[in-house]
């Protein structure tokens, strides 16, 4: 098993972007994340063309490309608002096939380790046809040593599946929720579910004793190729991300900037994004700020509806627009 | 169970070990499978051999078996190679793998972290039951220290020392001590913010298992209806598989009732060959 290492056509890309950085005598802003809004009333047969129209926004090109989905699946239950949505699942699957990629999905839950019976009792083998065949267990996938460069976390390496490893573009499907530890649970949290129980068990607690703001930055610098997709149909607050209440957000939110997208959740959710420490950990306060975030599709001023904090987190309230 | 014993040996990779599903071979579904095989009689030389190879590769300086190749850390599977016949265990260092399970603790009964904890809450921690990690420098959770009770079990009947019994009493009450409200278990997390988590079947079958010479205790009263509750409401196959187990090592009656709903893989498969097993009377996991 060899450790990811260096290969020469990364060693040319990060050599150019410090020889473009160095020939610049000002300081030039980096260019604004995109993040799309839209609204999804309900689980329905328009969410595929909510999905549709999401990828065609941020004009994706996947033709020919290994796109893996990850889905937050967590407990056996169909009827809450735990689990991604299976429906946002399938709809993702067909509309990344339209456009010519090749694609799985895999997840690999963090407290039960009956990976396939728990995606049965969340309607995934119902709703997505050839379910089984789709799906990767990452908790049991064969594994690749990464070595973390700069790591925020006590961590200086991590075993991670080669079906994550080998994808050309990992796209996060969380549900949209609140977090009893680190306030929000989103698209960046939502790859703890990328980490093998098989190596690191069920839970992975190697991650919490690590610092769970700072494994889940780590985790971020080790995918770059990334989308979101952000299943706030219906989310989770309160004492979430297992034992809160449901709550209706009636949306969709997408892009290529995991940090940007859960900002914008965040509002979404009434969530002061810079309280959230891995969302700090992850980017600069300019690329999370409302100014530097480009915004399509809905405002968040027009979706906005405060998910109901634990009174640990009432200082997370965000007190913006 | 003839199928699955076929599917079993078809499932051994050439390198002697089992995979999960398909591909790499890992030590947790080898174990199984062999535990499977060797149950129900059917254990050949041949397959025992090569599954006994593979996993002395698996075995680190440390004395701790490792999940499978390539990783450098030995793991909570290490209790359950202890768990294996003795002609498989004859070829491994069955000595220092228990030394190192025995070294083994949860990092949460760590002085450091008992200390830190003192200081940051003003409580001092003096119940100190020691339980084990999924994996080294992590906290004590029931899976793992539930497959460490049921090795140490194993380990008793070679070894007979005072040190086994008192980490056996000691894991034994870390999983009494973290039973859910519901009297059954779930990953060991029985509250989380002052909030009670629901136990898990699989988890509850797994520690009654565990803690079958503690067959008489009046506290497992309770766990013993929530394991049968569980059994009637339960959607995986595995799980229920677990939960029989549990119920038959305190004396429970369970009719046969369970099949995989799908494609199982090698420790579905094995599970249900071990409970047959015990369905039939006979002895698992050292019992």
């Amino acid at each position: 098993m060899q450790p990811h290492t260096i290969t020469r056509r990364n060693l040319l890309a990060v050599g150019s972007l410090a020889i473009a950085a160095s020939s610049c005598s000002r300081r030039v802003a980096p260019p604004r994340a995109t993040v799309s809004i839209l609204r999804q009333p309900a689980y329905d047969q328009t969410i595929y063309d909510t999905v549709r129209r999401l990828l065609a926004l941020h004009k994706l090109d996947v033709r020919g490309k290994r796109v893996l989905l990850k889905p937050n699946l967590v407990e056996f239950d169909s009827c809450t608002t735990i689990n991604t949505h299976p429906m946002l699942v399938h709809a993702a699957l067909e509309a990344f096939r339209e456009l010519g990629a090749s694609v799985r999905i895999a997840e690999g839950p963090g407290h039960r380790r009956i990976t396939l019976d728990l995606a049965d009792a969340a309607g995934y083998f119902h709703t997505i046809p050839s379910f089984e065949d789709l799906f990767t267990d990452l908790n049991l996938d064969d594994v690749a040593m990464v070595r973390l460069r700069r790591p925020a976390s006590k961590l200086r390496k991590l075993y991670l599946p080669h079906t994550a490893l080998g994808a050309d573009l990992l796209v996060s499907m969380p549900k949209m929720k609140t977090h009893h530890w680190v306030g929000a649970t989103l698209s960046m949290k939502n790859f703890f579910g990328l980490v093998p129980g098989g190596v690191y068990g069920w839970p992975k607690n190697v991650l919490h004793w690590a610092g769970i703001n700072e494994s889940i930055a780590d985790l971020h610098q080790v995918f770059p190729r990334t989308f979101a997709i952000v299943d706030g149909v219906d989310g989770m607050e309160g004492n979430g991300p297992i034992q809160g209440t449901p709550k209706h957000a009636g949306v969709l939110v997408a892009g290529r900037n995991l940090p940007a997208v859960d900002a914008t959740c965040c509002r979404i959710m009434g969530i002061d994004p810079s309280k959230i420490g891995y969302l700090r950990l992850s980017a600069p306060p300019d690329a999370l700020a409302e100014a530097g975030i480009l915004q399509t599709g809905e405002s968040v001023r027009s979706v906005r509806t405060n998910f109901q904090l634990l009174p640990e987190f009432q200082s997370f309230r965000w007190n913006g627009s | 169970m003839t199928v699955a014993r076929e599917t079993l040996d078809a499932l051994q990779n050439p390198d002697g070990g089992w995979p999960y599903h398909r591909g790499s071979s890992w030590t947790e579904p080898t174990v199984f499978a062999l535990l499977a095989l060797a149950c129900q009689a059917n254990l050949s030389s041949q397959a025992a051999d090569q599954a006994a190879g593979w996993l002395e590769t698996m075995q680190r300086a440390d004395g701790g078996f490792a999940p499978r190749m390539g990783v450098d850390e030995s793991t909570w599977v290490t209790a359950l190679v202890l768990l294996l016949p003795r002609r498989v265990l004859a070829r491994l260092n069955a000595d220092a793998a228990l030394r190192w399970i025995l070294s083994e603790t949860g990092r949460e009964s760590g002085w450091l972290q008992r200390m830190r904890v003192a200081m940051l809450s003003g409580q001092v921690n003096r119940g100190g039951f020691e339980g084990w990690p999924w994996f080294p420098e992590t906290a004590a959770w029931v899976a793992p220290t539930s497959f460490a009770i049921l090795a140490l079990g194993e380990a008793r009947k070679r070894d007979p020392r005072r040190e086994i019994d008192e980490r056996t009493r000691s894991g034994q009450e870390f999983l009494m001590s973290r039973m859910c409200a519901d009297g059954g278990w779930n990953h060991g997390s029985s509250k989380a913010l002052g909030y009670d988590g629901p136990s898990y079947p699989e988890t509850t079958g797994l520690a009654l298992l565990a803690l079958r010479d503690l067959k008489n205790e009046p506290r497992l009263t309770r766990s013993l209806e929530r394991a049968a509750w569980h059994l009637e409401t339960c959607q995986s196959s595995e799980a229920a598989s677990w939960l029989q187990l549990g119920l038959l090592a305190h004396g429970r009656t369970i009719t046969r009732s369970n099949s995989p709903k799908r494609s199982a893989g090698v420790q579905q498969i094995a599970l249900q060959m071990i409970l047959e097993h015990a369905l039939d009377g006979g002895g698992v996991f050292g019992s």
